[in-house]
Parts: C-alpha cells; structure tokens; sequence
C-alpha cells in the first residue's frame, strides 16, 4: 500500500502558504489610503478624534447601548472594567478562557475563582456557579461568551441578583451575535468586546466596553482619558486605554464592510458542516444559545478513542500540511503562570475544562480562507483518519 | 503682528481670538504621507495588523540605533510601558518607588498600578528635575526602583543617578519622554540606568498615533518586557509569566517609522522655532525662557518659560488670557503629585522647592502647527499683557 498523501508521511503539504484561524478582514488598500488620508487632512491623531467619536456612535446605535467607550484593546478594556466595577476579593470565572480573562482580574487587584464549564456548550456552567457564589470574598462574576455563542444569561443575572454582585462580560468572541434578536452587548453590568484583527470586527488591535449604566461608563471614561467626553468623577486610578484615530478608521471600514464579513464565515461555516459530516469522533460545535452567531470560530471536539488519533496528533498532522489550526485554551488558565503557583489544587474541580483542554481544536475560518481551502482542510481530517495508525507511528518516530 | 490694541481686543472680554485654530503645546507632527503608506505596504502585503509584526520588528531596530542600545521593547503606550517596566525592574518584597512630585500626572497610577506606592522627592531649583542629592534622602529599606525623570527642557543628572544606584543597589529606571533626541555628557538618552522609556504619542517627538517604548542594555529584561505585553507567552502554547496585552500595532509602527525618517528635519525646524521663540522672548521683562543645553544634542521641542517676580498677572491668569486666544499655554506639571493624590510620604507644604515651582512654569505652544510668525504673534501678546497688565488683574471692571 502507498502511503497516504499527508505531510507527516512525507508528501508536500495541502498548503504553500501557512492558513491562519483568525478572521484577519483587510480593508481594500484604496480605502485604507483614504481614510489615513482623512487622518493627515485633519491631523487629529489620538485622544477621543472625530473617528472614535463616529465608531462609538455607530456601535451603540448598532448594539443597542446607551454606551461604548472605545478601547485600545479588549484586555485592557477587561482591566479597566474591573477597576471601575471596583472589584476585590473573588470573581468567578472560566478557566477555560484566553488568559487575558483572569489577567484583568490580577491587574485589578482582584481574583479569580475559576468555575468550571459545561460539556456540550463550553460557557460557564450555572449550576457551579452557584455553588461558587456562596463562598466567601465572591465580589462578580465574570463570565464568558465562546465560540460565538452565549452563556446562559437569563439563569446567571438571576443567580448573580440573588447573591448581590454584579455579573459582567468577556464578550471578545461575540461581536455581532444575538440572543433571541437582541444584539450581545448589553447584557449584564458591561460587557468587554475585542476588535483584534483575528476576530470578526478588526481595529488591527482594540475593543470596546459595552454598558446602560451612566454611573459606570463615566468611571470607566475616566479611567481610560478622554479628553472631555462626559463628565468627570472620581475613580481609584486612571490608564491610558484610548483608541487612536487609525484603529477606529480600520474598525469602521470592517464595520462597513460587516455584512460580507458575515456572509463569508456563515458560507465557510457552513461548508465545513458539509466536508466533516459523518467523521466519526469528531463533533463540530454548533452556537445554540444564541438566535443569530458571528461563525467567528470553528471549533471542534476530537473524542480519541473514536476518531483514532487524539487531538494533539491531528494538530500536528494539519500543522504538518500549513494548516495553522489552534489548541485554545490548552493548557486551562488554571494551569498557567501565575495562577498554577497560586491554586495548585484547583484541576480537581474543573473535570469538564480539564478535558476540554485536551481535546479541543479550532480550524481557519475568516478573510484568508476559501471555500477550497476548507474542502482540503476536511479531506487531510478525513485522510488522517483512515490511516489513523500509521499516522500515529510517524508521529512517535518523529517525536523520538 | 498682534492686531491687539485695547482690553476690548482680548478673546477673554469680547475681541476675536487671535488665532481660529488653537496653537498648542502638542508636537503632532505629521510624516510625509506617502512615507507612511510605504511602510503600510509592507504590513499590508504580509497580511499582519499586530502581534510582533515586521514593522514593529524595524521600528525596535531603529531605535535600539537612534539610542544606542542592543534592546528596544515596543508598546501600545508609554503608560503600559512604565507599568510593565517598573513590575519587572522593582526589587521584589520591597513597596515604595522613589519618584519627583513635579512630573507627568499620572506617574503615581503607573506606580499602583504597578503595585507599589510613591515616595515623592524633591527636584533640583536649577534642572528642574531629580538628582543623586533629591532622591537620596527618600531612600529606605522598603525603596524597590528609583524612577529618574528628564525634565521638559534638558536632562536629569542621570551619571549622579546611575551612581546613586550602583552604591545603593536599588536599580534606576528612567523616564525620558520627553528627551528621545537629547544625550547626557555626550551620551545617547537611551542607555542610563537598567532602561529608560519612552512615548510614541502623537503630541511627542515620535508620532505613533498612540505608543511607547522601552530601551535597554538588558537582554533578561528585554526577553521579560516581550513577553509581558504579550499576556506572558513564552510559546504559542504556555504561558510562564504574567501580562497583558500592551502590543503596538503596526500601523501606528508605520507611523513612527516614517516620523524617524523625518526626524533630523524635524529638530531643525524645532531648533528654528526655539531661536524665534528667543530672540523675541529677549527684550520682554518679567519672563525667562529655560534654555536649552547646547552643548549637548538637544530635541529642541518644548518652550518652557518662567514667570519670574516682576511678571505683573498670575500664573492663573495669564493662561485664561492666553487660553481664550487659542494659545494653548499649559502649567508645567501643576499641581504636582504630592498634593494631588495625597499619600503620607509628602504632605502638602513638605516639598518647598516643588511647590514653588510648580506655580512659576509655562509651556508655550510648539510642534508643527507653530511657525515662525505665530511665534512673534504670542509674544506680542504677551508683550501687551504686560503693557495692560492693571486692566487685566481678576475682578478689574472696565
């Protein structure tokens, strides 16, 4: 038997050029002339321009807010929220998340207490939650919205109202999702989106926060500098989060140019259900909280025993072939620097994150892939599969 | 010239401001376009909008030379710059950060929020600016970093600092904004201490839109500081210290690549103003100008100017006159820190010499917007400020 045509056994990989998972959206290089030439025309560089005034505008008539308040990236919008909710003591939260979730809560001065999530959906899982909220210090909850899909918002905000804390967003993956026809972002006390270029809305880098209390987007200008937009009060600590005038211009070009974003995932979506139907032990993640999804990623679950090889091994085969698929969030946030050294024995109550973290991947979606490209991708899954055994011995006898 | 003639003329009671755009105290200065789009292009064709992308790679390059250094880390701005530099270069189990008073306003946020607290000293009357003397007496077994800070005009003493530090060991990290083109004793501002840092926003030297960078000799701290803007990746799968996101985009890159090609043209147009600014400064009683240190390389970018005691209105009152002209004037680091956040290491009335200047200091407006007749234009003003002065005082009615 010949060997099968796959980059690990030696063939020329399915890609010449390695294939992203971010969204990655470029504006038309005609358009990105003009609007830094609009920049220069008005020399207005930074601090709250003409151009961040007009995104914030759009975004809260879009989502549906009373504010947004444009930031230099999510993380940072994330640090700031949890400054201005004046967070302390405990803050619930995945540990299946970007790290930057927990980071915010560290710069802040807060912690977390990692929750662990639910199997099928991914998003925090209510039922821990609540058992969480009646420890002692617990001062919110930080929950998370994955994969273009929600957490279960109605049963959290009555679970957070019962014990009196705020529950508050990391909706970095969920920019122009909706829960039953209500855009995502005004949910809870805030909620934190990002437009780095790999997600569906690009301000090359940058996010906003989201929110309809008037108390808590004016600390939340404060903290960020805003050079007079709304009033001032006073806050623990102020930062540097502004958006400068060259990322709003790219956020409202992508903004612009959103519906054939969309249209784009949801086709490529679409036809990796086609190209994966049937591969046993493979399921692909459908959004099901949400009435309408932003198809930002397309993750899947690898069940080893039942696909024959294990997640690991399938990265390695698509990495072989340029495949640039991705192991989000492995390892668990709980497993990383400093929060490792900090709750060493925390993996015992995160069964669901910990297997999560060893059995999920997330294929190239967005501006850089094309229908064919998803059709070579579900076939080298396909052709790893069926000669899943020699596949796995290359792999040993490389790693050896 | 200043078509001022009577009170009436001022914008404060009435007259038309002086300028219709505001003159302010903002470099803004603006690359050559397409400079810029060259740079552009190269991000553009490789498809990247951050994340250690070839732009950020050259912008680190040039300016690691433009300093004089084998290290320079880029950020997404210079307040996240002196956050995660000041983390990493504090002597750990040690609280308290040395810093002047009479400096950037929200130094004591960088230092909270980068868990320490601030020991506020005294500034030398002459520099304006903190030496081995001022800090030394701050100085106690709970200092972690020492943060040396280049005034607005000229440098600190950074040899008596760098000195300060290796006899006490308490390492120095300096804060040289406002001095990228400036050097010390004929050395590169770049190089003194464990690092220095520096802004990219648009109102400096270097327009990035937004931005900061550190520079250092330190590969350690360098490999740390890449690692800490980058949420503490080590690789693409673990994460081994702790950050955030503090990356510089490659457009604003872009921008402050084409701003170092212009650079030398800029200081020379900076230099030009500077000379306006002094020779039609010279004849006005009651006003110095803070010189510039020709002797060493200077940037030449901001006008700083002391109201001295036969200067007839207050400070306050001088800048709402000024103010209402559209001359954005702006108080030199008023009120300084000490009496602004509070804290129990300087309590109001403690810092003499800080207090006193920071009720004496102007910076009048620079950067690209200022030519050469605006210059002679606010200086009229001023001139006729002083010529009217007792038609000017608060509460005077006409």
């Amino acid at each position: 038997m010949s060997a099968a045509p796959l980059a690990v056994l030696g063939a020329a990989p399915a890609f010449e050029h390695p294939l992203p998972v971010g969204q990655l959206y470029f504006p038309d290089w005609s358009d990105y002339v003009q609007a830094m030439r609009g920049i220069f025309e008005r020399q207005y560089y930074t601090n709250q321009g003409p151009l961040v005034c007009e995104l914030e505008s759009a975004l809260q008539e879009r989502l549906g807010v009373q504010h947004v308040i444009c930031v230099a990236n999510a993380t940072i919008g994330l640090m700031m929220a949890a400054e201005a909710l004046v967070l302390r003591g405990r803050v619930i939260t995945p540990a299946f998340s970007f790290i930057a979730t927990s980071q915010s809560l560290t710069w802040a001065g807060a912690e977390p207490l990692f929750c662990d999530v639910d199997p099928r959906s991914h998003q925090l899982d209510p039922v821990r939650v609540e058992q969480a909220l009646w420890q002692e210090d617990v001062s919110a909850v930080l929950a998370v919205n994955l994969w273009g899909d929600v957490c279960d918002y109605a049963e959290l905000a009555r679970l957070a109202a019962k014990r009196g804390v705020p529950l508050y967003f990391d909706s970095a993956h969920a920019f122009g999702c909706e829960v039953n026809g209500r855009a995502v972002g005004g949910f809870g006390a805030l909620e934190v989106f990002s437009f780095h270029a790999t997600k569906v809305l690009s301000a090359a880098e940058g996010g906003c926060v989201c929110t309809n209390d008037d108390a808590l987007a004016a600390r939340l200008r404060n903290i960020r500098s805003s050079y007079g937009a709304g009033p001032p009060v006073p806050v623990r600590r102020t930062a540097n989060g502004r958006m400068s005038e060259a990322q709003a211009a790219i956020a409202l070009l992508s903004l612009q140019g959103w519906p054939a974003i969309y249209e784009r995932n949801q086709a490529l979506f679409t036809a990796y259900e086609v190209g994966l139907q049937g591969v046993a032990g493979l399921r692909l993640l459908h959004p099901g909280a949400v009435s309408r999804t932003n198809y930002q990623y397309v993750v899947c679950e690898i069940e080893a025993a039942v696909f024959g090889l294990d997640r690991d091994e399938l990265h390695a085969v698509l990495r072989a072939e340029n495949v640039l698929a991705r192991r989000y969030f492995a390892p668990g946030i709980h497993r990383c620097m400093p929060y490792r050294e900090q709750f060493p024995d925390v993996s015992a109550d995160l069964p669901v994150t910990e297997a999560l973290c060893s059995s999920v991947l997330q294929l190239p979606i967005g501006q850089a892939v094309d229908h064919a490209a998803v059709a070579r991708v579900a076939s080298v899954i396909r052709t790893a599969q069926a000669h899943a055994p020699t596949v796995r011995t290359a792999l040993q006898r490389a790693s050896a | 010239m200043s078509s001022k003639r009577h009170r009436s003329d001022l914008a404060l009671f009435g007259g038309a401001p002086l300028f219709e755009r505001p003159r302010s105290t903002s470099s803004l200065v603006a690359p050559d376009f397409d400079a810029f789009l060259a740079y552009s292009r190269v991000f553009y064709d490789a498809r990247q909008f951050s994340n250690n992308g070839p732009l950020v790679q050259q912008l680190e390059q040039r300016l690691a030379q433009l300093h004089g250094t084998t290290h320079c880390v880029t950020f997404c701005s210079g307040f996240w710059a002196l956050v995660l530099a000041v983390k990493c270069l504090a002597l750990p189990g040690r609280s308290e950060i040395v810093m002047p008073s009479l400096t950037y306003r929200r130094m004591a946020d960088v230092a909270s929020w980068a868990g320490l607290v601030p020991r506020f000293c005294e500034v030398d009357p002459q520099t304006l600016a903190v030496s081995a003397q001022t800090v030394r007496p701050s100085i106690n077994s709970q200092t972690a970093l020492l943060l040396g800070v280049h005034p607005i005009v000229n440098c600190c003493d950074a040899v008596g600092l760098e000195q300060l530090s290796d006899e006490t060991g308490i390492p120095l990290f300096i804060d040289a904004v406002e001095s990228v083109y400036e050097t010390v004793q004929g050395r590169k501002v770049g190089s003194f201490g464990r690092a220095e840092c520096f802004s990219l926003h648009a109102s400096k030297l270097l327009n990035g839109f937004e931005g900061g960078y550190v520079t250092t000799n330190d590969e350690y701290l360098a490999g740390r500081l890449v690692r800490m803007r980058g949420f503490g990746f080590y690789t693409p799968d673990t994460v081994q210290e702790f950050g955030m996101n503090a990356k510089l985009n490659e457009i604003h890159a872009a921008m402050a690549l084409a701003g170092l090609d212009g650079l030398t043209r800029q200081v020379e147009r900076n230099r030009e103003r500077y000379q306006t600014y002094r020779q039609a400064l010279a004849g006005l009683r009651g006003i110095r100008l803070v010189a510039f240190d020709e002797a060493e390389r200077c940037g030449y970018k901001n006008i700083l100017v002391e109201l001295l005691d036969d200067w007839p209105l207050s400070r306050q009152r001088t800048l709402e006159l000024l103010n209402a002209e559209n001359v954005f004037a702006r108080a030199y680091y008023a009120p300084p820190l000490h009496l602004k956040v509070g804290g129990a290491s300087a309590p109001p009335g403690s810092l003499h010499v800080t207090e006193r200047l920071a009720e004496r200091f102007l910076l009048l407006p620079c950067g690209h917007f200022v030519d050469e007749q605006d210059i002679r234009q606010i200086v009229e003003l001023l001139r006729f400020l002083h010529a009217q002065e007792a038609q000017l005082q608060p509460g005077v009615l006409s």
